[in-house]
């Protein structure tokens, strides 16, 4: 580490870290130095000129930008004197001819209100008072530290512009635009998107989209890094656009596994009116995503549930949440264990997950427990069983450094988005990306390759990049032979695995494993985003096999850019999981560890997972269920008709924050108080524990999950659940499980922790796992749909529409098929066609197109991500984000609306 | 091995004899180049440079197409570049083997029946003397009647260094530039000198960057020469957006072979894998013979691997910019070939350190690399002996507006502008009486007043003066130039130009124009002269680069030369200005394209 140098600003010694800029090292001393164009994360970029310093080095004086001079040994800066004083407000004074800027020369701007009657006659369309961004304008702070005058000789220039409303989300008003290309830059350099550009040049360059259209077609994915870096009113949030935040709370985002840090707006209602992303977070530096920075606003919906219900004859009657308590546990105690099942909430924090399976194993005594959307626990649990839970435990933005990123049969950019985010920096920096999926998705886009093996054969086409990366000598023998045991075996075991006979059962050119080889493992650094999305649930084990062994192949394990990320879907599927809200065998550790703590035999009986248990309903051999159905997707593929299994119960208890369709079967329903009104703790993708800080308290009958369990236990008279407050029930967690030691919710205050249940690398257990190869035939019969979605499709025309004063993408699809398949599904390109699923709802409708890259079998349709945030915006639940729709590969069947020429007449 | 018989001597054979591919090339284009000009037929050579094409040269040579070699076959046709003397223009060049060697001078289609008639049937009714000039070497009863070319003072007076070839080779033949020694100081270096070598010849020469800021060309080389990294770029600037200025694109469309040499060469020198040549979009003349002659060379061992047989490698390609003057600027030339929208980047890194695809990369403009292969082929010593002590070289001027003889002419440092106006332009145009005003530099280098015509062409006593040499155009305007309109105009093209990054240069420029468009309506407000002072300065010293922290210099230099038609225009005391009396002006948005 280079020494820090020395130098002296205003008089004060400083000492600047190398590589840093006079304005940083000024403002990490608190020595402000106005600045306007430039943001932390971001490039310098040199353009305001308002950080201009005077600086003497070596007897040479200069007059320097802050933001892009790097301090020299022995430099005297000054940020104050007159001549630099003069030129910053000479700069700042062009700049306000063309900002309305009638408050912000006014002596009275502390003073005036909106209505207030303007002595100065300034237009009203001039003055701050009327600006969305009215003290919260970072502009505005910045003008007022240089004093302007109160008139100026300048001509004021109003770029007199309309306002551009029309896209989902976020109000664009560039007649405020100052023209600073912050938002150009972050939506380049760190989202990598694009969306955004400069427009035109000299005085009337401005920030537009990317094609001169609307952020509908420009590739925008509305993650809103723009509005947060945008130090003017010209780019806000459309929602509480005026309103004005009386306090800030830091807390973390509970819509998806990431477990984004966001600074949540809070007003004197305590309503939550804006959410940003954290600019001092370690897990999302500042970025945040479509739902977690436009998905919030559910907690303050009318609608939500205020008081508990119970079902009366059939009828729904209000109750008081001791009525509702009494009546469940009456209900729950005619039941056997076995015939009772608890599924915790995705949205479930460690303690409200911790005391469902503790209700559940102890109070109730059954194994029928699990978080509602753990779709790949088993991944994971595999991983920790066979090699060592540390693998999956890296920053996520160690995978800006990786040197290459495999993805697995999954789509961060919709699911995980924050994830995507350091994926496609390392793409830009020349990292080499591999994705193994049938879906076309934005990070396929990005793709040095991109792999395409027939469903179900995942597993084996890794194994094919396996068998490649030794044909082609590209593993890292020394470490091999250091770190592993069992190297020749797996060599050995790998001469079954012939290209070949892999190429065909995969369907895919036999070349392509070379070239993905040549990609992956001629970089040792390579991270792997693990997820299961099309990927049979029988083939998990296999695929996990597959890809640890690639990557010890490719000498990865430890280090910074070399871990697996689970793409995991609940916001705490990670925590429930490893606090025990999942299958548990009795003879694993933590059952043990559990059953220590509670001083309890658990439940012997198999455990029965989530999918398993709605199966069970359907059945008849679960007949009691507990759903804590706050951000439960109640259309997710895997629950199957989720109305038809929980129709089926005979006692149905629901803990929810709205009515949806599984309230609707309910007969018990408890207020649930959403992450704005609690505080706990969520443990995301990196295995980081995060505090989620309650912004305002519930003010009417809603309680957390974990009040739900303890206040029926008490009701049922079970002992162990006399828990005061959620930061009791995690001193509980701490103690019992491992991770956790020494974790508090006073010690997360500071910030979120990653747990780590060993540090030292080489503990890490790393031996191949050697398994036969398996060409069993995945039931395959008939087609699959693969829908893709991207960001941006240039070489598509995409027509507007136009809801509810909003736009749309408005375009016939293209549902695109093999040549080989038109024959025999009795399609001829050009016809319309419907495609729907094996229970005859329609996933897609297009036009049938012949396709160089579909594969055979498979039915596949790209459309754009902007239906997204359409979605969300028209979305008729009032908490959009958990039924955003994801890319499901199904069955299918595939017929005909109308015939090619018929369309032509359909369309007259 | 020398041949023991007294055979006839073959070149070819020699050249073999001597192992080197250069002597190979040099043989067989003296051959075709004797062809020409001792062969049995009269070479006919046209000037198709844009100056040229402008005059209608391009019809002259398609009327003299059925003579030449793909017709009838009665002479030899060649185009070759701009002679520079561009009020002669178009102008053809005949030479007659074995007798003499006579120029026509503003030749139309019809008289080319005339010059057929005269140089290929013989018949000598047809003299033609008012637009004939003798080249002086010969002299024969025709000839001896005519003016004589190089006597003439707009030749005589030029010291022709990077012209030397103008108007007599064809810039699409790689080997009519060999027949002229060229590459030869290529071979020279890469054969027998080491990199070093030639660096220090170029240092020796005091060569300073033609491209505006006179930067030692030798110190800026021996930034990049010592990184030590797979790949280095050497750029060439061609951006030459200034109005008035064509010396760029003359070098390239009359001998581009002559940039190539020099940017390998500096290549060599500085250890470097690549060169661009950045070329203005637009200036289709020269990318067209820039890339021709990037191929001729890649076909001809020049370029690619292994130079000329030796162990130096170095690859070379045309890059084009958008519509953008400042294009031209060296960092944001980079983001342009990169394929970025061109905006300056800020410094350090310099672009030694961080420059093309951060790697080490140099900048030099056209003109400073054409003098390259000169340096190389002779010695830095003598290149100079040319020019003054601290300008050593030539200036390749512009001359363009009010005066007799506008064309591009190659003098040498330390004569005076009034030298270049009266004696070689000829002084005001016809119908002008007085030279008032000198506009150099383009639109950022600012004016000159009569007083500052006897300064030498040097780029300290230019400076000294408070205008530029840059690029080297000089606009001159006569006694009816308003001064201020003429300001207004260089600023309204320095603001449409504004690359509107940095906000002193987007905006400042903007509200200098709004005060001078005041001024010439006659609106002048109170304060507005103190206004532009404040404005300019801030952005002379906040602005990022060259084009805002020069953008107050047209302005500036008015004021110091002219202040008092400044005073008058804010008093209102003249009529409004502008092409429509009315003050209004012709925006440069709406003579773009």
């Amino acid at each position: 580490m280079p020494d820090p140098i020395k130098f002296t600003i205003d008089g004060q010694q400083l000492e600047a870290e190398p590589g840093q800029t006079i304005l940083q090292a000024a403002l990490d001393a608190g020595i402000y130095i106005p600045y306007l164009c430039y943001f932390p994360h971001m490039k310098p970029y040199g353009a305001c000129r308002t950080c201009v310093v005077d600086t003497e080095a070596g007897g040479r004086k200069m007059t320097l930008a802050s933001c892009t001079a790097m301090p020299m040994p022995d430099m005297v800066v000054e940020t104050k004197n007159e001549s630099v004083s003069d030129l910053r407000r000479g700069i700042i004074e062009l700049l306000m001819s063309e900002h309305p800027h009638g408050c912000l020369t006014c002596h009275r701007i502390e003073l005036c209100g909106p209505q207030d009657v303007c002595q100065r006659h300034v237009d009203v369309t001039d003055r701050c008072t009327i600006c969305p961004k009215n003290e919260r304008c970072e502009l505005k702070d910045t003008v007022r530290s240089v004093e302007l005058d109160l008139r100026t000789p300048l001509n004021y220039n109003r770029r007199d512009l309309p306002i551009h409303a029309d896209d989902p989300f976020y109000d664009r008003d560039y007649n405020l635009c100052i023209v600073c290309a912050r938002c150009v830059r972050v939506c380049d350099e760190i989202r990598g998107d694009n969306a955004l550009t400069l427009v035109s040049r000299s005085g009337v360059s401005l920030v537009g989209t990317s094609h001169g259209t609307s952020l509908m077609e420009s590739g925008c994915e509305f993650c809103g890094a723009c509005i947060d870096v945008c130090p003017t009113g010209a780019l806000v949030e459309r929602e509480y656009k005026w309103e004005k935040a009386s306090r800030q709370v830091t807390t973390t985002c509970t819509n998806c596994a990431v477990g984004c840090q966001m600074v949540a707006e809070v007003n004197q209602f305590d309503k939550i009116i804006r959410f940003r992303g954290d600019v001092n977070s370690e897990v999302n530096r500042g970025q945040a995503c479509f739902k977690g920075k436009f998905g919030y606003d559910y907690v303050n919906h009318r609608s939500r549930l205020k008081r508990a219900y119970f079902r009366k004859g059939g009828i729904l009657t209000n109750a008081t949440t001791d009525e509702a308590f009494t009546a469940a546990a009456e209900a729950l105690s005619k039941y056997q264990p076995h015939e009772v099942a608890i599924i915790a909430s995705p949205r479930g924090s460690n303690e409200d997950n911790f005391i469902a399976q503790k209700f559940a194993r102890a109070a109730i005594r059954t194994n029928n427990v699990d978080h509602a959307h753990n779709f790949i626990g088993d991944v994971t649990q595999h991983i920790s069983d066979r090699w060592d839970t540390e693998h999956t435990k890296r920053p996520i933005w160690d995978i800006e450094n990786a040197n290459s990123v495999l993805v697995v049969s999954g789509n961060p950019t919709e699911d995980q988005n924050v994830l995507a985010v350091p994926v496609k920096r390392a793409a830009k920096r020349g990292a080499k990306i591999v994705v193994i999926d049938q879906r076309e998705t934005e990070l396929t886009r990005y793709a040095d390759v991109w792999l395409r093996p027939r469903i179900g054969t995942a597993h084996m086409a890794v194994m094919g990049v396996a068998r490649a990366v030794f044909d082609t000598t590209l593993e890292q023998g020394d470490y091999i032979r250091e770190r592993t045991s069992n190297a020749e075996e797996f060599k050995a075991a790998l001469w079954d695995y012939d290209l070949g006979r892999i190429a065909a059962y995969c369907e895919v050119e036999i070349d392509e494993f070379a070239q993905t080889a040549a990609a992956l493992a001629s970089h040792r650094e390579m991270a792997v985003l693990l997820g299961a999305d099309t990927v049979p649930q029988s083939r998990h084990d296999a695929l996990v096999d597959a890809v640890m062994n690639l990557r010890l192949l490719n000498g990865t394990a430890d280090g910074s850019g070399q871990g697996v990320y689970p793409l995991f879907f609940g916001a705490n599927a990670r925590g429930s999981e490893q606090i025990g809200c999942a299958p548990l065998t009795a003879d694993s550790s933590l059952a043990a560890r559990l059953s220590e703590a509670w001083n309890t035999e658990l439940p012997s009986e198999q455990p029965l997972g989530v999918q398993e248990m709605f199966n069970g309903m359907r059945d008849g051999k679960i007949k009691a269920a507990i759903v804590m159905a706050d951000g439960i997707n109640p259309n997710a593929r895997q629950f199957g008709d989720l109305g038809e299994a929980l129709g089926s119960l005979e006692t149905l208890i629901v803990s929810s924050v709205f009515d949806n369709e599984i309230t609707a079967k309910a007969d018990i329903v408890f207020p649930a108080a959403p992450f704005s009104e609690q505080t706990s703790t969520f443990t995301n993708i990196e295995s980081r524990v995060q505090l989620v800080r309650n912004t305002s308290e519930s003010r009417f009958d809603e309680i957390a999950g974990w009040q739900v369990f303890c206040g029926l236990a008490k009701k049922m008279g079970k002992s162990g659940f006399d828990y005061e407050s959620s930061s009791e029930i995690f001193d509980a967690i701490s103690a019992t499980i491992p991770d956790y030691h020494g974790l508090s919710h006073e010690a997360l205050r500071d910030g979120g922790t990653i747990t780590h249940t060993h540090t030292d690398v080489a503990d890490t257990k790393s031996d191949f796992e050697i398994n036969k190869p398996d060409f069993s035939q995945f039931s395959s019969d008939g087609y699959y749909f693969a829908p893709g979605r991207i960001l941006h499709q240039p070489e598509r025309e995409n027509t507007l529409g136009e809801r509810n004063y909003l736009n749309f993408i408005d375009r016939v699809e293209w549902i695109e098929l093999h040549p080989d398949d038109f024959e025999p599904l009795g399609i001829s390109e050009g016809d319309t066609v419907a495609v729907r699923d094996v229970r005859g709802d329609l996933v897609a409708q297009g036009v049938a197109t012949v396709s160089d890259h579909a594969l055979r079998g498979i039915i596949q349709t790209t459309t754009l991500f902007a239906e997204l945030a359409t979605y969300m915006e028209e979305c008729e639940y009032p908490d959009p984000s958990p039924t955003v729709p994801g890319l499901d590969v199904r069955q299918v069947t595939v017929e005909v609306v109308a015939k090619a020429r018929e369309r032509e007449l359909v369309a007259v | 091995m020398v041949s023991r018989t007294e055979a006839p001597v073959d070149t070819y054979a020699v050249a073999m004899s001597q192992q080197t591919q250069y002597a190979m090339l040099r043989a067989r284009a003296r051959q075709s180049w004797n062809r020409l000009v001792e062969g049995d037929k009269p070479w006919v050579r046209v000037g198709l440079g844009a100056s040229g094409q402008a005059a209608g040269a391009e019809q002259v040579f398609d009327a003299l197409k059925p003579y030449g070699p793909d017709g009838t076959q009665q002479i030899n046709l060649s185009m070759v570049g701009a002679h520079g003397l561009m009020y002669l223009e178009p102008v053809v060049d005949i030479v007659v083997p074995g007798a003499n060697r006579v120029f026509h001078a503003n030749v139309t289609p019809e008289m080319v029946s005339d010059i057929i008639a005269h140089y290929v049937d013989g018949r000598d009714d047809h003299p033609m003397h008012d637009s004939g000039y003798a080249y002086s070497g010969h002299a024969d009863s025709y000839t001896s009647h005519l003016l004589k070319w190089d006597r003439l003072p707009a030749n005589q007076m030029q010291r022709k260094i990077l012209t030397a070839n103008f108007g007599n080779i064809d810039p699409l033949d790689i080997f009519q530039y060999i027949a002229q020694d060229g590459y030869a100081a290529l071979n020279k270096a890469v054969l027998s000198m080491e990199p070093e070598e030639v660096l220090e010849e170029v240092k020796t020469s005091g060569l300073r960057g033609r491209g505006g800021a006179a930067f030692p060309t030798g110190l800026k080389w021996s930034f990049l020469a010592p990184s030590k990294v797979p790949v280095k770029y050497v750029l060439c600037n061609c951006e030459e957006g200034d109005p008035g200025a064509f010396n760029d694109k003359g070098i390239l469309e009359s001998d581009p072979h002559r940039l190539i040499e020099g940017l390998i060469i500096n290549g060599y020198a500085t250890n470097s894998t690549h060169g661009v040549v950045f070329i203005r979009q637009g200036h289709e003349i020269p990318i067209d013979a820039t890339r021709r002659a990037i191929e001729e060379a890649y076909e001809n061992g020049i370029l690619g691997e292994n130079i000329l047989g030796s162990d130096f490698s170095f690859d070379m390609e045309v890059s084009l910019t958008g519509d953008s003057y400042v294009a031209g600027e060296e960092t944001a030339m980079m983001e342009a070939i990169e394929g970025k929208r061109s905006t300056p980047r800020y410094k350090p890194p310099f672009p030694a350190q961080a420059g093309l695809f951060q790697k080490p990369t140099n900048i030099n403009n056209v003109k400073t690399i054409a003098y390259v292969p000169g340096i190389v082929a002779t010695s830095g010593d003598d290149f100079k002996q040319v020019g003054t002590e601290s300008s050593s070289g030539t200036a390749l001027v512009c001359l363009t507006g009010h005066i007799k003889r506008p064309g591009m002419y190659e003098v040498e440092m330390g004569m005076t502008i009034r030298q270049v106006l009266e004696d070689i332009g000829g002084g005001p145009s016809d119908g002008s009486e007085r030279i008032k005003v000198l506009q150099t530099g383009g639109p950022l280098g600012g004016v000159l007043g009569e007083e500052a015509f006897d300064t030498e062409i040097d780029f300290d006593a230019m400076a000294e003066a408070g205008a530029i040499l840059g690029s080297g155009g000089i606009i001159v305007g006569d006694e009816s130039t308003d001064i201020v309109d003429l300001i207004r105009n260089l600023v309204a093209f320095n603001q449409f130009e504004s690359c509107g990054k940095c906000f002193p240069c987007r905006l400042g420029n903007t509200h200098m124009l709004d005060v001078l468009d005041r001024m010439c309506k006659n609106e002048a407000k109170p304060g507005d002269m103190k206004l532009l002072e404040t404005v300019g300065n801030n952005m002379k010293i906040g602005s990022l680069c060259g084009h805002g922290q020069l953008g107050y210099n047209p302005i500036s230099s008015a004021i110091n030369y002219f202040e008092d038609e400044f005073q008058k225009r804010f008093n209102g005391e003249l009529e409004k200005s502008g092409p429509f009396g009315d003050g209004s002006m012709i925006l440069p948005s709406r003579t773009r394209p």
